[in-house]
């Protein structure tokens, strides 16, 4: 009997240590914690990576509201890190103890929805268009504009994206370019040539897995995207798909990795984050998810010439010419209650 | 000290169920209703009592064409099963001569319920899609030369995907009514003079009306509150109330809004249940 409390109190012990180290819950899009350099983070660390997924970024505020101390970091897209920050839910970075913050480009630094009263609330990680994609072998003339996903030539072979981010689309379409500053009418107009769409949408789509599958069963042949992403799903499923920006201009979107307040786990989400701030980590996920990288140093070292010039990297008017999102705030019922009128029709 | 564990013993056995049913079903409930007199303010929402959300809910014309919209579609899935179920159930019991066959046909029909409802709701896809088994079937035989749209993504698909999932619901309780109904009642009504037509009319249906009131009730509800059919089948114009509630609680962030919707829901439900149980009650009375 005793011997057998001394043998349980010294594995006890011996396993100590190794718990101690502790976890980081971070909740997050699929491949922001991808085993190919997560693993290695983990071994290094001794920080154990526990993800769960989202799939909007309507998902962060409802899991969040629901009550805190079940996650330490989360990766909103840049129209969402400003409602974190109204809902109190995240904390301000301590920006100096990030190795690599000052490689950051100064545009992503600049963006208004990672801070606050002089704060950081987010740090940069990845970014990309919201393009256009359409099927290869279904064009002969390869469309260019928005327009294109209005032909009733193409009936029942168009898909849209299933958020307020089809009125950023519609406006676009209408002419009105100051998208993240629509009028009542000009939300009206762009609701109306959204309506006038529906009939010829296939379905709308949710998930990038959804959409994937739409291209894959031959239901759709264009589409908006999350370029890089379902391109390069499609790809490895034979299906030859191609991205483009429309004369319209596209949206542009970049995740920031926010700290959720009083984390417990503090000194391993740290070190999580300069991990994916660093070469390990903007490579890793440009490598998973084909999204672009936030840290200009770390891309020039560690992606090859190709990557790096087909992820933008080099190509500042590029970045320039995308709509990057905006938070809408008080605005943000107004769209959303748009979309979802559209939808209710 | 046997008093007290006799007490103890009522109590652990009605006790239990009834925090269950207070915990689970009648706490949400109370808290669904207050929420819906809420406000919505940027970021979240705010404690009030107003009945503006209620308002928006029949002013702004959106969520009365989803509601009338799932409304219809729920009442077809209910027909339709019913038209399917009803005259299968009657062909059980009292036309099918071989027990194990009735067994067997009665088990196949039950069994679906055991596989995930979203398994069998995905598969419809690769069924109905434009290169899926339906349009080659029709290719291979002749019927068509092009592949179709026309059989996924609109409300045909979900009534069609719905009425198959929930079909079990409907045959169930019609098919227990119908075995309930004395074989001598039916024969005695032939004695009398009666066409079979007359006799099923007259003494079958009605007394197998419990059984259709509680399969429409079931199928109805079912479908009323889905949400993965339109999710999984439905078009751009499949939009159904269940959905909406998902945006008001999820991407639109208007809690308030989402609660009076359930609410509102709720008291459908509730009516289409007592209407039911109602007649379901009449019609025993009128068999007595």
């Amino acid at each position: 009997m005793k011997r057998t409390l001394t043998a349980t109190l010294a594995l006890s012990l011996a396993a100590g240590p190794v718990w101690a180290e502790g976890t980081v819950n971070v909740l997050t899009w699929e491949g922001y914690t991808d085993a190919s350099f997560i693993a290695k983070f983990e071994e290094d660390s001794g920080c154990k990576v526990s993800a769960t997924y989202v799939g909007s970024n309507d998902d962060f505020a409802p899991k969040l509201m629901s009550g805190g101390g079940v996650y330490d970091l989360i990766t909103p897209s840049i129209d969402t890190t400003a409602l974190m920050i109204d809902l109190g839910v995240v904390e301000p970075l301590d920006t100096a103890a990030l190795a690599g913050w000052n490689d950051i480009y100064p545009k992503f630094l600049a963006l208004e929805g990672i801070q606050r009263d002089g704060a950081y609330y987010g740090m940069p990680y990845s970014w990309g268009a919201i393009a256009f994609m359409y099927r290869k072998d279904a064009f002969t003339t390869p469309p260019t504009s928005i327009a294109d996903l209005w032909n009733p030539e193409l009936a029942g072979k168009i898909s849209l994206w299933d958020d307020k981010s089809a009125i950023y689309v519609a406006a676009r379409k209408n002419g009105d370019m100051d998208i993240y500053n629509l009028t009542d009418a000009q939300i009206e107009n762009a609701k109306a040539a959204l309506v006038e769409q529906k009939p010829l949408v296939r379905k709308y789509w949710a998930t990038a897995g959804e959409l994937v599958d739409l291209y894959k069963a031959g239901e759709v042949v264009i589409s908006n995207t999350w370029a890089g992403y379902q391109s390069s799903l499609l790809a490895a499923e034979g299906i030859e798909v191609v991205e483009f920006i429309p004369t319209e201009g596209a949206e542009g979107w970049m995740d920031a990795w926010m700290v959720v307040k009083e984390t417990p786990n503090k000194e391993c989400a740290y070190k999580f984050l300069n991990m994916q701030l660093s070469e390990q980590g903007q490579c890793g996920v440009a490598n998973v998810n084909g999204y672009s990288a936030v840290n200009a140093a770390a891309a020039k070292a560690c992606m090859s010439p190709e990557q790096f010039a087909a992820l933008h990297q080099d190509d500042p008017d590029y970045l320039d010419s995308l709509f990057i999102w905006t938070p809408l705030g008080e605005r943000f019922e107004a769209y959303t209650n748009a979309w979802n009128a559209v939808k209710a029709q | 000290m046997t008093l007290l564990r006799r007490h103890l013993a009522g109590v652990l056995v009605l006790g239990i169920p009834l925090a269950w049913i207070v915990i689970f079903m009648l706490v949400p409930y109370a808290i669904i209703g207050t929420y819906s007199f809420w406000t919505k303010t940027y970021p979240t929402f705010q404690p009030d009592f107003q009945f503006g959300n209620y308002a928006t809910l029949f002013t702004d014309p959106q969520y009365l064409q989803v509601l009338l919209r799932t409304l219809k579609i729920s009442a077809l899935v209910s027909v339709a099963s019913l038209a399917l179920a009803y005259p299968f159930a009657y062909w059980l019991v009292f036309r099918c001569r071989s027990a194990g066959v009735r067994t067997w046909l009665y088990m196949a029909v039950i069994a679906p319920l055991w596989v995930s409802y979203l398994l069998r709701a995905y598969i419809w896809k690769t069924i109905l899609g434009t290169e899926g088994i339906l349009n080659s079937f029709l290719m291979w035989a002749g019927f068509t030369d092009a592949p179709s749209d026309i059989f996924l993504y609109n409300q045909f698909a979900m009534i069609l995907t719905l009425t198959y999932i929930f079909i079990p619901f409907m045959v169930m309780p019609i098919y227990t009514a119908l075995e309930r109904i004395p074989p001598n009642l039916a024969e005695a009504s032939a004695d009398l003079g009666q066409t079979p037509w007359q006799t099923f009319r007259k003494v079958t249906l009605p007394l197998s009306t419990p059984g259709i009131a509680a399969g429409f009730t079931l199928t109805f509800c079912l479908s009323f509150g889905d949400f993965i059919a339109p999710f999984l089948v439905g078009g751009p114009d499949g939009n159904l109330i269940a959905g909406v509630i998902q945006t008001q609680f999820g991407s639109a962030l208007n809690w308030p809004l989402g609660s009076a919707l359930s609410i509102v829901m709720l008291v459908i439900v509730l009516s289409i249940v007592s209407l039911s149980d109602r007649l379901e009650r009449s019609s025993r009375i009128g068999a007595h």
